[in-house]
């Protein structure tokens, strides 16, 4: 039977301790559309989609394919409906290799035996046929989370799912990868597979999809065409107030210098070569220094070294006229904030509440502690005002356990921990990444307010718009070196990428800006 | 009132109680149905020796013997409460030594080892000072922090070399137990502590009231007449709070769970990783060396020196005891309790039936079994109430199903 809807979603409504995440949410995909699910950091999207891959069983509402109505218990039985997902968080087998994890549960066997010839071949035809690129002899461990995806992707097709599901897909990849995992797309779209396609970012789903659906806070707010919509509806609807999608700030007034880094060096983790190598530049107060680049230049080496997190292997660095090249994690900490590249490596404690996250940089303090014990309602009073001040969404309120918050709101609860410790220097790495417009709008603003009360910001970001629209200079790294040094005022995006692909550079190495 | 105590069943620690009450009341059957099974098949015992069986399982630590007309009796029997305390003090605090690894994020399977150490310290400081010279006291202080430092020093070394070799801490425990064991043999091998005088025995060092260091009876003799209760019980219910004030009130309890939870999170946050995971073993390690030198110092207990072949199971009996707990350090005491008095039971059972006190083991095997899945029952718990809640839900529901027409019309085109 041939319904124009393959997939319609009715009504469906799920709860979780203290919220509801998806209330009364009707979803219609047709066959061979690509169908954009957009809304707000913890909207419910993943919590819907999980839903219909089988990962959460709603309390209402049902699933129909084809008009069929269906029960989805598990991700097995959405497997044999054809449904597949590629979750944000991918869900890989580090020690595996890329085959092992595409076949893994839809192996096939003979007498018991895995028949890895016959698999790999299969893998081998898709992968050429999408232009989907992966090494399968690789342990998962040691490729880029590009590949990792492009795996992910692979194991839904090698499973012969017609439904895709791509959960905020391009939150990690460079702009390149996303422009290829958008082709792929829509490749997947003309041959009638039908595409569910969660993204932030308004200018993907512009560009790839043909319906929008959005929600707002768990509700269902209005499904629209892509041809009839543009990116400043989209944004008032998903948030539901107009939005300001320029940033908005004045120019800056830099003051004194408050970091100084001169000749600086940090090793590769890996390989022999340095990550950071010779690297000089300042930032001063009430300036916003943006580190532009590439994925994979040696940026998050370069923080590691600042922040303490990695030895540096030469030069100096001197924060508000100390020298603090060897000084400890702690020590350095005194003067300087730093929002994580990796909210759940480096930024929280996942299995501590929400209150023992919002302390993790101050709980030594006399006003959290007395004689070593932790003053439990001065924690508390300081989380609820944290919560409230800058808008941290959760289920219980303090006592949240951090696993359970959505990214958007874990990533608001670390800005809002590092910008209130009030420290002159603010090391932020990518703190938009996969964030909704309505919180990038909130932390773009924030930051440019603790710019403008005399702090020095280091950025680091691989967005361009970001680094175009929030950076008061540009520095451009490019294999470990700054390449070059711009003026966000004269230069263009085009110009920014050149350097950033190494094409052109101002600097040579050693003579740095 | 009723949302108070659904209130209550959603808390976790509610989920642990339940679950681990669970895994007792299973085990506790299973251990029955042993009994009820032997018991049939044997026609010395029949269905009435069976129920006497079964009647000890639960409540044979009530246990007063049997009347003149051979029927059991039950009562307060002070004797073997006071034992099943006595027996309780080292398993707390080797549960403890496992709880607290737990907790911020290491196995601590070395807990044999640091208990031998903690063993032979505190019996060579006991019986090395003269008594006729320095107050017994005061040795008995000295021999109490010398085996909990031994231990300390003993799960130091596991803890470094997770912390800088990045080795995992089971594979280092479970050598350190084995070294603990040969090492501890070869000391006392060469040693003169070896008890030669009473020769009816051999391969037991002296007991410590030997040259009266043992521990006092602070009247607890009074309350439990006939049984080997020592003030250590006290010690160790004092030591139990202490760890759970630390693990949740103090910011180095914060900085333990912080590194246990994630290491790198904490790094990040300037707290010293490395030192933590090495001060975690340590204190671990100290809390069995404790759980030593409280048992053998309680001058009633003898030291079957040559271990190598053998590791004590107080100190792998740790881990049940932390599991049923879910780790919780108050918790500890009452698990700790109730797995010795298991051990009573057994004895009960072999003193008062045909049965013996193998089918006590048969009992924490399953319990042991039981408690690693407390964490599934919990689950299973949590997952009860979710369905619960949605049959009701099913149930208000029916008139207003889904109807797909608005559907349609909501899904079409614009807003
Ligand atoms: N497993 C869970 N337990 C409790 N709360 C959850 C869980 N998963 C999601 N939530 C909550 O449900 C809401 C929706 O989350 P999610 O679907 O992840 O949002 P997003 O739209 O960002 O993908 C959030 O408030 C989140 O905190
Ligand atoms: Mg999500």
């Amino acid at each position: 039977m041939e319904t124009e809807n393959i997939i319609e979603m009715l009504h469906i409504t799920k709860e979780f301790p203290g919220i509801i995440a998806n209330d009364d949410i009707t979803l219609q995909l047709r066959r061979g559309e690509i169908h954009a699910l957009l809304g707000e950091n913890g909207a419910g999207k993943s919590t819907l989609m999980s839903v219909l891959f089988g990962l959460y069983q709603p309390e209402a509402g049902e699933i129909r394919k084809n008009g069929q109505v269906v029960k989805i218990h598990n991700p097995n039985d959405a497997t044999a409906l054809g449904i597949g997902m590629v979750h944000q968080h991918f869900k890989l087998i580090d020690v595996f290799t890329v085959l092992d994890n595409i076949i893994l549960g839809a192996e096939t066997t003979k007498l018991g035996f895995l028949q890895k010839k016959e698999a790999r071949k299969k893998v081998e035809a898709l992968s050429e046929r999408y232009g989907l690129k992966v090494d399968l002899d690789a342990k998962v461990e040691d490729i880029t989370v590009g590949m990792q995806q492009r795996v992910e992707i692979l194991k839904m097709l090698y499973r012969d799912n017609e439904i895709l599901i791509f959960d905020e897909p391009t939150a990690v990849l460079t702009p390149q990868e996303i422009d290829e995992l958008m082709d792929t797309m829509r490749e997947f779209a003309k041959e009638g597979k039908s595409i569910l396609f969660i993204s932030h970012k308004l200018n993907e789903i512009m560009a790839v999809s043909d319906r929008v659906t959005v929600l707002r806070k768990g509700k269902y707010v209005g499904t629209v065409n892509t041809k009839d919509t543009d990116q400043q509806s989209l944004s008032n609807m998903m948030v539901g107030r107009p939005v300001q999608l320029k940033v908005d700030k004045t120019p800056a007034k830099p003051g004194d210098v408050v970091l100084d880094v001169k000749g600086l060096s940090v090793h590769a983790r890996t390989r022999k070569k340095d990550a950071v190598h010779d690297v000089s530049f300042q930032v001063r107060k009430g300036e916003i220094v943006c580190i532009a680049g590439i994925d994979g230049n040696g940026q998050t080496e370069l923080v590691y070294g600042l922040t303490g997190l990695e030895k540096c292997s030469g030069g100096a660095v001197t924060l508000c006229g100390k020298d603090i090249s060897h000084a400890s994690i702690h020590q350095r900490g005194e003067n300087m904030s730093h929002i994580p590249e990796d909210r759940h490596k480096h930024g929280l404690v996942l299995d501590f509440t929400l209150e023992q996250n919002l302390v993790l940089q101050r709980y030594r303090e006399p006003e959290f502690q007395h004689l070593g014990f932790i003053k439990k309602g001065a924690v508390r009073q300081y989380a609820e005002r944290l919560i409230e001040q800058y808008d941290v969404r959760s289920g219980q309120g303090p006592v949240t356990i951090a696993r359970s918050m959505s990214g958007g709101n874990q990533q608001k609860a670390i800005i809002a921990r590092e910008v209130d410790r009030d420290k002159p220097l603010i090391v932020a790495v990518q703190p938009t990444r996969g964030l909704d417009v309505g919180a990038i709008e909130y932390i773009h603003s924030q930051l440019v307010a603790e710019r403008d009360k005399g702090r020095a910001v280091l950025l680091v970001s691989l967005e361009l718009d970001e680094v175009m629209s929030l950076s008061d200079r540009i520095l451009v790294m490019y294999e470990g070196e700054i390449v070059g040094e711009l003026d966000p005022a004269t230069t263009t995006v085009q110009e920014l990428g050149l350097y950033m692909a190494g094409a052109k550079r101002t600097t040579k190495a050693g003579e740095q800006a | 009132m009723k949302q108070k105590i659904s209130g209550l069943y959603q808390k976790d620690g509610t989920k642990s109680v339940l679950a681990a009450l669970i895994s007792i009341i299973i085990g506790l059957a299973v251990g029955s149905l042993i009994i009820l099974a032997v018991g049939v098949a044997n026609p010395t015992l029949g269905l009435t020796g069976a129920w006497d069986g079964i009647r000890l399982v639960f409540v044979g630590i009530l246990s007063t013997g049997r009347d003149a007309a051979g029927a059991l009796t039950f009562g307060f029997n002070p004797t073997s409460v006071g034992n099943m305390l006595f027996r309780a003090t080292p398993l707390i605090l080797t549960g403890l030594s496992v709880a607290v690894a737990f907790k911020t994020g290491l196995f601590n399977i070395g807990a044999p080892g640091q208990y031998l150490m903690g063993t032979a310290a505190t019996l060579i400081i006991a019986l090395s000072i003269p008594s006729d010279v320095v107050p017994t006291w005061l040795i008995w202080w000295l021999a109490f922090l010398g085996g909990a430092l031994a231990g300390a020093l003993w799960g130091c070394i596991p803890g470094l070399v997770k912390a800088f070799l990045n080795i995992n801490e089971v594979l280092a425990c479970i050598m350190t137990n084995w070294i603990a064991a040969n090492l501890v043999t070869w000391v006392f091998d060469g040693s003169n502590y070896r008890n030669l005088v009473e020769n009816t025995k051999s391969g037991y060092i002296y007991k410590t009231s030997f040259n009266g260091v043992e521990t006092a009876k602070l009247g607890l003799d009074k309350l439990f007449p006939n049984s080997q209760v020592n003030g250590g019980i006290l010690v160790a219910i004092v030591i139990a709070i202490l760890m759970y004030v630390l693990m949740t009130k103090t910011t180095l309890g914060y900085e333990l769970k912080a590194c246990g939870s994630n290491r790198h999170a904490a790094r990040y946050a300037g707290i010293r990783d490395k030192r933590n995971i090495v001060l975690s073993m340590a204190i671990a390690g100290a809390l069995s060396g404790a759980a030593a030198a409280l048992y053998y110092l309680s001058g009633n207990t003898e030291f079957f020196w040559s271990t190598y072949q053998s590791l004590p199971a107080t100190g792998f009996n740790g881990i049940p005891v932390a599991l049923l707990a879910a780790s919780n350090p108050i918790a500890v005491i009452f698990t700790g309790c109730f797995m010795s008095m298991l051990d009573i039971v057994g004895l009960q059972l072999t003193n008062l039936t045909a049965y013996n006190e193998y089918i006590t083991d048969v009992i924490i095997a399953t319990i042991v079994y039981l408690s690693a899945f407390t964490l599934v029952i919990k689950t299973f718990l949590s997952g009860r109430k979710k369905r619960k809640a949605q049959a009701a839900r099913a149930q208000a529901v029916p008139e207003e199903a889904p109807k797909p027409d608005a559907a349609e019309g909501k899904g079409g085109d614009g807003v």
